[in-house]
């Protein structure tokens, strides 16, 4: 498969901008770039002997690779210059905005081309509803958040954006008329989830929203707090969610004294996602051809592009791009917040308002702290119900009040997966959490890290720490009694697909010597005056996917053996690519050559067509829609939410899968001489690939090279192309392939046969996962525990984790060094989450543009027990076990642990995060 | 404006007119193209915009390039993480950060090399105790900000690396 | 703002009671805005001349100086340690960075690899000829005026100087200057060097007294 070559898809849009997302060409002739950029290609592959990663290369040497490393001459078919662009943005939301003043920005300094609100009114663009409402704050109106943009100026010449980018740093230039106070908009999305199980395990639930469906407030008091339904029990879901939780709250309030019931609160801080390559893009519209390119650095390019086309669907001519090329680059960290970003529509409108140049518009940090996206502030307040004779959690109820700042963005999403993420491990009979997702002025909160389980966890986990305390049973007995087992039911009332292994990591960290020691510890090391020693435990489930989940994939052998491989999914450091092709290595045998990632346009034969919300449809219009044999309910999703290893893997282990069944393993019975009918024939599965060789017992190995190479004389399957989609199960259909169905968890395939092209196969029957699965609040999720010990120094009131275990649960890893990795780069982010970090959330915070680094504090070496933190990784209950996401929970248990540790160390529950020296100052 | 004469990876570079307020890492991001040195904050913070500096009288240094000027460069001798592979072949660090899975997203990566490496060749110069090693390795790379990968493989690259050749970096 | 409240007046010495009553009465009468603009400006050396006693008006004059001396401007390279503080709120200078042999740093990171001899605005750099750390025994960060008062008429502490140096080095010296020209992006020491110079010598010359404790 040749390095530049490129299918585009027909991906039409409905308003007829064709859409084509490639990941990025290269800039050289292919000898040179694949030796920086596809690994594959080089003398030296680190991944073929499983030694390091396959961008291991091109990351060491400096070579281009992420958006912010690309200018217009690094392009080939680029005009070679690049000119610039900035927002200017607003730092105050509660006066009018007057209008901008350039007058000191004249001569050599003047901007080419100044786009406002009136502009991009004028040209027919429409904001897309993730980032309403408005792309530019119009004059004469307040801006709806601190930071919004009042205007992007372009600079033909970069001295002149440099110099001016000085005079525009103090803010002066945008004005400001009478006092307003903010803007008010209603809430971003409230729900609520209650569920009363059955009088015993098996029997079925009385209520719960997998039942009934997810309650929603009948409206808001003072434009922001849910009112929920009046209670009926045989009314609709809102009035029965009512009826069934009052009913919850009434038993925990009931003064009950055998049943101890603790009400906390908890309040979480704003952070930023702090990754360190700034946003930015890099456009330009060739008039001549009507084709807008975009260079973008992004977790979501399929989202990024079709939003793009969104935005300028209606747009006036001369401002609608006959076709849309994305190039995807690397990304410099992720960690949500590259997810959904408005970032590439102000790169479009950039490159459309400077027609034939190309322009670059990127955020230095103090305009990445102002604009990007962070974690949502928490504040919440639960209550737990425990049956003091048993040490079973009887009841919780919560409710949830977030923040999210100035844009919708994916505000009701965390709400929802905080909420039923709140009761974590455990298995509680009666629930009932209440959320809710409000606007404010303050900077744009949506995906990061954990997506409102870190923080709902965190305050779940230091409670039933408080609750252990008092019922004086041992933290790790108390959990292992309330873990939810296999075929638990959730929250949602749904259960966990795969194996619960809680009670393995809780052995785990009940085992470990930081937590057995832990009484010796503080008696030996408080002998040193001024330090207190404290150790402290916590266990959580995160779950992986988001509901719609997709995977394309194609993968291909060549007659010498190469392996390719091409996905969709986007490399932020996770390793997908190295992922792949280890999981890919299993079925075909040997480390792919090529593995090109961020590829959304090369699925072309596959010809998919998609229509309405995979999350909102109805039954039965997915039964009609799915009679059309190309039809699927999402075509590509972002990648985030940990969902690399299970979801993003999946399509290519499955497309791996038909070109051994159809292609190597029918060539291998060629070479064996084995006939069609003879009963080893249909033993595939018992072959096994060892050191690049085909291993079947009682048959001479077969090199991979020689079973390639006779696939593609014989005209073989030597290569496929699936497309999968998950709604907590995965899509299955049925194939007819060499003339017998082939039934796999994809919902699309194209086949290639010997060196042709590929040809799609229709399927002849589909099942899409039932929409009703919608309701889960979880179905994939993996286990992460922590023990953490600290040192409180007294008189400061400074906290130090001097040393911490963790242990996962992620069935098969299929690049253990990378799991290891997110452990240790999780356990550095939780370190900062609980001690270091924080932001204020509207004029003192980031969204004044002032703040940068030095004033927010993230984790250095000299933070984090270089040498004694210890990763530990579970190893798969079969040895065939599909990878689980881990990315997320490993970050998450370590807050608490800390907070724990706390308690355990200086008698203080802290109920608030970050924890800070002047907390404990003094202790 | 200043007229700039510099060495990059041992190429001569300029004569070239700058501005006295364009960066140095502008100036080697936006005028020579070499991108290997990032952006990250613009503080001097994170320092992922560290290049090495060799000075005249033998010793290098890392600086930021982001808060400094370009013109402050004038006459020196600097190497950028594009220079450090000599022929093709990566140097000890760079492979140990490959093989050890040292980075993630790579952004910071350039940074922790030319820092490791002006490490080495101090300890070449002056080796330190085997009892210090860990605290020195800490010390000379705490001023990198990484956000991914919680400095641990980082950390045992480096180490690694020192005691392969323990009787050049140690005492 | 000041680092650390200064601490209660003792109530015993009589010539006080003015002092307080007029300081309390100024303080019930300021609003926030007013407050913030106390911190920024300096009172001039005549406005201390309802204080009729020269040694309670030496202090208390001193004690106006000290918001020049604790402000960050000054404090962060009058450290306490070997290591400088940056930015606003004292937190320690990143890159690490120490003192080395001649407080111009060590061999590895000199200062002036960074700072360059003036400010660069566009990098937000502080910068001065002799960019430097304050000796050890000039660190003041973390103590009361009372006890800045003390260190810097001590010449032991002082680098032997005597207070018509002192007066000389705060007045005039374009390193201690600098603090009132940070440069974009910092804020300024409160008034300006020549108030200060003044407020220094109206402090000498009623006797350099120290406010206690």
């Amino acid at each position: 498969m040749a390095l530049s070559r490129r299918e585009f898809v027909k991906l039409v849009t409905s308003s007829g901008i064709v859409l084509s997302l490639a990941r990025l060409a290269p800039a050289a002739p292919p000898g040179f770039t694949a030796r920086e950029t596809l690994p594959g290609r080089q003398a030296w592959n680190p991944a073929a002997a499983g030694a390091g990663r396959i961008d291991g290369v091109a990351k060491v040497t400096g070579a281009k690779l992420y958006a912010s490393d690309y200018r217009a001459s690094d392009l080939p078919g680029w005009p070679a210059k690049t000119s610039h662009a900035m927002l200017v943005r607003a730092a105050d939301a509660t006066h009018v905005y007057a209008g901008l003043d350039l007058a000191r920005l004249r001569g050599a300094l003047e901007p080419t081309v100044v786009v406002t609100a009136a502009d991009v009114a004028r040209i027919g663009a429409r904001v897309p509803p993730f980032y309403r409402d408005d792309l530019f704050c119009a004059a004469g109106k307040t801006p709806l958040y601190l930071g919004q943009p009042v205007a992007l100026l372009i600079f033909e010449e970069f001295d002149a954006f440099d110099r001016a980018r000085l005079v525009l740093r103090d803010g002066t230039p945008v004005r400001f008329g009478r006092e307003t106070g903010p803007v008010p908009m209603p809430p971003y999305g409230a729900n609520r989830f209650v569920r009363v199980a059955g009088p015993t395990p098996g029997a079925p639930d009385v209520y719960s929203p997998l039942q009934a469906g997810w309650a929603r407030p009948i409206r808001f008091q003072h434009g922001q707090v849910p009112v929920w339904a009046p209670a009926r029990r045989t009314g609709d879901v809102n009035a029965s969610a009512s009826y069934h939780g009052e009913r919850i709250r009434a038993e925990l309030a009931a003064n009950d004294p055998g049943m101890l019931v603790l009400d906390r609160e908890f309040a979480t801080q704003s952070v930023d996602p702090m990754f360190l390559e700034p946003e930015c893009g890099l456009g330009w519209y060739d008039t001549r051809n009507g084709t807008l390119a975009l260079v973008l650095g992004v977790q979501s390019p399929y989202e990024a592009a079709t939003s793009v086309a969104s935005l300028l669907g209606r747009a006036r001519a001369g401002f609608k791009p006959r076709r849309i090329e994305g190039h995807f680059a690397y990304v410099g960290g992720g960690f949500g917040g590259r997810d959904h970003t408005p970032m590439p529509l102000y790169v479009a409108l950039a490159a459309l308002f400077l027609a034939d140049r190309p322009v670059r518009l990127g955020h230095d940090r103090y305009e990445q702290f102002q604009a990007g996206i962070k974690r949502h502030a928490f504040t919440m307040r639960s209550r737990i119900g425990v049956d003091r004779a048993s040490g079973k959690i009887r009841a919780f109820a919560a409710d949830h009040v977030l923040d999210g700042g100035g844009q919708a963005n994916y505000s009701a999403s965390v709400a929802d997966v905080g909420a039923t993420g709140a009761i974590g491990i455990y298995e509680i009979p009666k629930v009932d959490v209440t959320t809710v997702a409000v606007h404010s002025r303050g900077v744009t909160a949506g995906s990061m890290r954990g997506y409102g389980t870190l923080q709902t966890m965190t305050a779940l986990e230091t409670l039933i720490d408080e609750t252990a305390e008092a019922l004086r049973l041992d933290p790790i007995e108390f959990r292992r009694r309330n873990a939810l087992p296999t075929d638990g039911r959730t929250m949602a009332g749904n259960t966990y697909w795969g194996p619960v292994r809680t009670p393995e990591i809780l052995d785990k960290l009940d085992k470990h010597a930081i937590w057995r020691e832990r009484a010796a510890e503080k008696a030996r090391r408080q002998q040193r005056a001024g330090i207190l020693v404290g150790t402290g435990v916590a266990c959580v489930t995160k779950d992986f996917g988001s509901g719609a989940d997709c995977t394309l994939a194609t993968v291909g052998v060549e007659p010498d053996g190469r392996i390719w491989i091409h996905n969709d999914a986007v490399e932020m450091g996770t390793g997908i690519g190295t992922a792949l092709a280890n999981r890919v290595a299993g079925v075909l045998g040997g480390v792919a050559d090529e593995v090109a990632i961020a590829q959304v346009d090369a699925f072309g034969p596959l010809a998919l067509v998609k229509t309405g919300d995979p999350y909102a449809m109805a039954q039965a219009t997915q039964d009609r829609a799915a009679r059309n044999p190309r039809w699927v309910p999402e075509i590509s999703s972002p990648s985030s939410g940990s969902i690399g290893a299970h979801v993003s893997t999946h399509g290519a282990a499955e497309a791996a899968r038909v070109v051994f069944r159809f292609g190597l393993w029918p060539a291998a019975l060629d070479l064996w001489k084995i006939a069609p009918g003879d009963p080893r024939a249909r033993r595939w599965e018992t072959a096994r690939w060892r050191d690049r060789t085909l291993v079947m017992p009682e048959l001479p190995p077969l090199p991979l090279e020689q079973v390639a190479a006779r696939a593609h004389a014989r005209k073989g399957i030597t290569g496929a192309m699936v497309h999968g989609f998950s709604r907590w199960a995965w899509s299955r259909a049925t194939f007819d392939l060499a003339g017998q169905p082939w039934t796999a968890d994809i919902d699309a395939l194209a086949v290639r046969r010997g060196g042709g092209d590929f040809a799609r196969r229709d399927r002849t029957s589909v099942t899409f996962p039932p929409t009703v699965y919608t309701r889960f609040g979880t179905s994939y999720s993996s286990v992460c525990g922590t023990v953490v010990r600290v040192e409180v120094e007294r008189t400061a009131g400074v906290v130090r984790v001097v040393s911490a275990y963790s242990v996962v649960e992620c069935g098969s890893a299929l690049v253990p060094q990378i799991v290891i990795g997110q452990m240790q780069g999780g356990f550095a982010m939780g370190v900062g989450y609980a001690l270091l970090e924080s932001l204020p959330l509207y004029e003192d915070g980031p969204g004044n543009g002032r703040w940068n680094l030095g004033p927010y504090v993230v984790a250095r070496a000299a933070d984090l027990p270089l040498s004694a933190f210890e990763c530990e990784v579970l190893p798969p209950l079969a040895p065939g076990d599909p990878p689980k996401g881990v990315a997320e929970v490993v970050m998450i248990p370590i807050v608490p642990a800390i907070l724990n540790a706390i308690f355990d160390a200086t008698g203080r529950r802290i109920q608030s995060l970050p924890v800070t020296p002047a907390m404990l100052k003094g202790v | 404006m200043t007229t700039l004469n510099l060495t990059i990876n041992g190429r001569p570079h300029g004569p070239v007119d700058v501005r006295d307020e364009l960066t140095m890492n502008d100036f080697l991001r936006e005028y020579l193209g070499l991108t290997g040195t990032k952006f990250g904050c613009g503080a001097a913070q994170c320092l992922s915009c560290a290049v090495i500096v060799d000075e005249a009288d033998g010793t290098s240094h890392t600086s930021p390039t982001c808060v400094v000027p370009a013109v402050a460069f004038n006459s020196k001798s600097v190497r950028t993480v594009e220079g450090l592979a000599k022929n093709g072949e990566l140097s000890a660090l760079q492979k140990a950060f490959i093989d050890h899975f040292a980075f993630q997203c790579g952004y910071c990566t350039a940074g922790f090399l030319n820092e490791s490496q002006v490490l080495l060749e101090r300890l070449a110069k002056a080796p330190v105790a085997r009892a210090d090693l860990d605290t020195t390795i800490v010390d000379a790379l705490n001023g990198h900000l990484c956000r991914c990968t919680g400095y641990y493989k980082y950390r045992e690259a480096v180490r690694d690396v020192i005691l392969a050749d323990a009787t050049r970096y140690l005492v | 703002m000041p680092n650390r409240r200064p601490r209660t007046v003792r109530f015993d010495a009589p010539l006080v009671w003015p002092t307080l009553a007029a300081l309390l009465l100024a303080a019930t009468l300021t609003t926030p805005a007013e407050a913030a603009d106390a911190a920024r400006t300096l009172a001039p050396p005549e406005s201390f001349q309802a204080i009729g006693d020269a040694a309670a008006r030496s202090a208390a004059v001193f004690t106006e100086v000290s918001k020049v001396l604790t402000h960050p401007r000054c404090v962060n390279c009058h450290p306490a340690g070997d290591r400088p503080l940056q930015h606003e709120s004292g937190r320690l200078h990143q890159p690490p960075v120490e003192r080395g042999a001649d407080g111009f740093g060590l061999a590895a990171m000199r200062c002036s690899i960074c700072h360059q001899k003036a400010n660069f605005d566009p990098g937000r750099m502080p910068g001065h000829p002799h960019w430097h750390l304050a000796p050890r025994p000039m660190g003041w960060q973390g103590k009361t005026p009372g006890e800045i008062c003390a260190q810097v008429k001590d010449p032991a502490r002082n680098g032997g100087r005597s207070l018509q140096q002192i007066h000389e080095h705060i007045a005039t010296d374009s390193l201690v200057g600098w603090a009132w020209a940070p440069g974009f992006g910092r804020e300024a020491a409160p008034g300006t060097q020549k108030e200060t110079g003044a407020l220094v010598a109206a402090w000498i010359k009623d006797g350099a007294v120290c406010p206690g404790p």
